[in-house]
């Protein structure tokens, strides 16, 4: 220690330890009264959303579940509005899950939803970090083999995509999405970065052009205006033009995303990868995109969670995809009646998307923290 | 090893290098010095055509460009035989360091991934590191990254080496481990272009060192001469005020 009667001059003898640091011992009633009703601002605040948000929570819940009707075949059995017509949902699964797919193949089918599922759970249970490449893969992938096997392929029965409907038809719609839009994307958003004028403006344009026009405006061309374009004799299931409406939309879309991220890439790296001796090819795939698309995960999540909204567009060209399942239901001879019949429906339809959009916004935060 | 004939840049309108006349025997280490803004970065730069320019011919180990031949192609083919170490580093953050070392090799010169992951082994432990084979970048203090940068270019197998001011960035605590891999690397016969401020390393490695003002060479001598006795005025003003009170 110093000696005290030197105060110009410390010399330290014993150096100080790392200690731990001290553990918060406030408490609970304390913390929780700092965290909730720390002002009186938010004292007030607080107690405005309790009187606004308890009578509506309650006022649903008996709607949802104490009122519920949960058994019947026709709208006999939900002849009141006080209570959600579970019913409806629960005697609708199948054309709401499949649509009109032949009852004799339905196996195909539940192919594709186990697979997914099978997907999912390998992805997202992995013991340590989520791993961005393996999810790219399998959405790359798994598109065209449910494509493949719910088509047929030459090999299995030709099943139409006109009888495709409901769950199924919103998965593969969604997953064909990403598979076209995204690498579509990244090329769109490396040839606004070319040295070629043309291509870059080209890309410019189409982006630009894309990203100005509604998605729904899109769709209506596609399904209305296209067939008048195309060559004689080549004829185009809707579905598969919706598609392609879809593909090109969410690619504007996603090559803004991209461009944010490669400009993130200094020009420094550019530089040491040609001083090392890596060709534009290999300095694109090694230094640039590794670290542009690990970047701008978020935002491409974003668009993956759009893109699982959008397809209910599907059902206003008359596709018959979750939302229009739904909606027919509530026009078949069955279920015709009370509005609160098909209300039930967009309710049920509502906690289902949310519960998909919820846990890819949830892995996604994974994803970021991942290395 | 290294000719320029009457090379001559512009940025715009601005005439950045000015009839650059410069030889760089094989074996021979060029340390470049001189205010900022003279040129010194611009002239090392141009030498593995990171700076295209606009007049003049470049030869460099045997490999001829002209101006008007300055192409993707010409600049790849050049820097392969031409490494670089940068002020900024620039190393691959999303790689480790043996990664960042094999790279190179094994995209960008055909070499086998075994080979090169040897080559990078041997390199690692030259400078001293490779016990943070595995480590990022980020993990890495400055010190450390520019020594693994350097390892990054003596795994290419460079014939000339460029140094673009490689201390600047360091804490001067580390400037010396660097100093030192630097002449332990001069020390084994590498050619080498360095620019830099320091000049305790120019005297004590320098073969020639090159004094660099507006866009030209106006000084070119053996240490010895060049910081005893300077002969041209803005050389000794220069000194006077870079050199220790």
């Amino acid at each position: 220690m110093s000696s005290d009667t030197d105060s110009n001059r410390f010399v330290r003898v014993a150096l100080v330890e790392a200690r731990g640091a001290p553990v918060a011992t406030l408490p609970t009633p304390l913390r929780w009264r700092r965290a909730w009703l720390s002002s009186p601002a938010m004292s007030i605040a607080l107690l405005a959303v309790l009187v606004l948000l308890l009578p509506l929570a309650w006022r649903f819940f008996q709607w949802a579940v104490l009122n519920a009707h949960w058994l019947g075949n026709s709208s006999q059995a939900c002849t009141d509005d006080q209570g959600a017509c579970w019913a409806f949902v629960i005697a609708r699964w199948k054309p709401w899950l499949v649509g009109d797919y032949p009852s004799d193949q339905l196996w195909r089918a539940a192919s594709c939803f186990a697979g997914f599922a099978v997907f999912w759970i390998w992805v997202v249970r992995r013991p340590h970090t989520a791993d961005l490449r393996r999810v790219l893969l399998g959405f790359l992938l798994l598109p065209l083999a449910f494509f493949a096997l719910l088509l047929g392929a030459g090999v299995l029965p030709f099943v139409p995509p006109t009888r495709w409907g409901g769950l199924l038809l919103t998965l593969v719609a969604t997953l064909a999405t990403f598979a076209t839009a995204l690498p579509l994307g990244l090329l769109l958003a490396l040839g606004r970065r070319s040295e070629l004028p043309v291509v870059r403006w080209l890309c410019t344009a189409f982006v630009e052009g894309m990203r100005s026009v509604p998605l729904l405006v899109v769709l209506f061309i596609a399904a209305t205006l296209l067939p008048m374009f195309l060559p004689p004799g080549l004829k185009l299931d809707l579905f598969v033009r919706a598609l392609a409406a879809f593909a090109l939309f969410n690619a504007a879309l996603a090559a803004e995303v991209f461009r944010g991220g490669l400009q993130l890439i200094g020009r420094g790296q550019l530089e040491a990868a040609t001083t090392v001796g890596l060709g534009r090819l290999a300095t694109l795939a090694l230094i640039v995109l590794p670290q542009a698309v690990r970047a701008v995960v978020p935002a491409l999540v974003n668009i993956m969670i759009a893109v699982i909204k959008e397809t209910t567009l599907l059902s206003v060209i008359g596709v018959n995809d979750f939302l229009g399942a739904v909606e027919n239901g509530a026009k078949s001879p069955d279920w015709t009646g009370d509005s609160n019949i098909l209300t039930s429906g967009h309710v049920f339809l509502a906690l289902a998307y949310f519960l998909v959009c919820f846990g890819l916004s949830h892995y996604s935060r994974r994803l970021e923290a991942a290395r | 090893m290294v000719r320029m004939d009457g090379i001559n840049k512009w940025y715009g309108d601005y005439h950045a290098l000015r009839d650059i006349e410069l030889q760089v025997a094989p074996g021979e280490r060029i340390v470049v010095c001189g205010p900022s803004g003279s040129g010194k970065s611009t002239l090392v730069r141009t030498v593995n055509l990171l700076e295209p320019f606009q007049q003049g011919r470049l030869n460099v180990c045997g490999i001829e460009v002209g101006a008007d031949e300055i192409t993707r192609a010409s600049r790849l083919a050049l820097n392969r035989k031409v490494g670089m170490v940068f002020q900024q580093f620039n190393l691959f953050p999303h790689m480790t360091a043996l990664q960042n070392l094999t790279v190179g090799p094994v995209w960008g010169h055909g070499v086998s991934r075994r080979e090169a992951t040897e080559r990078a082994m041997h390199y690692l432990e030259r400078v001293g590191l490779l016990a943070h084979a595995h480590k990022h970048p980020a993990q890495l203090s400055g010190g450390q990254q520019q020594r693994v940068a350097i390892a990054r270019t003596l795994c290419t197998q460079p014939q000339v080496v460029l140094f673009d001011e490689p201390t600047a960035s360091l804490d001067p605590e580390m400037v010396n481990e660097v100093l030192q891999t630097m002449e332990g690397l001069a020390g084994e016969g590498m050619t080498m272009m360095i620019v830099t401020h320091e000049m305790g390393f120019a005297r004590r490695v320098a073969d020639r060192v090159i004094f660099m003002d507006q866009g030209q060479v106006i000084e070119s001598a053996p240490p010895e001469e060049f910081f005893e006795r300077p002969q041209s005025p803005r050389l000794r003003s220069f000194l006077g005020q870079v050199l220790p009170h």
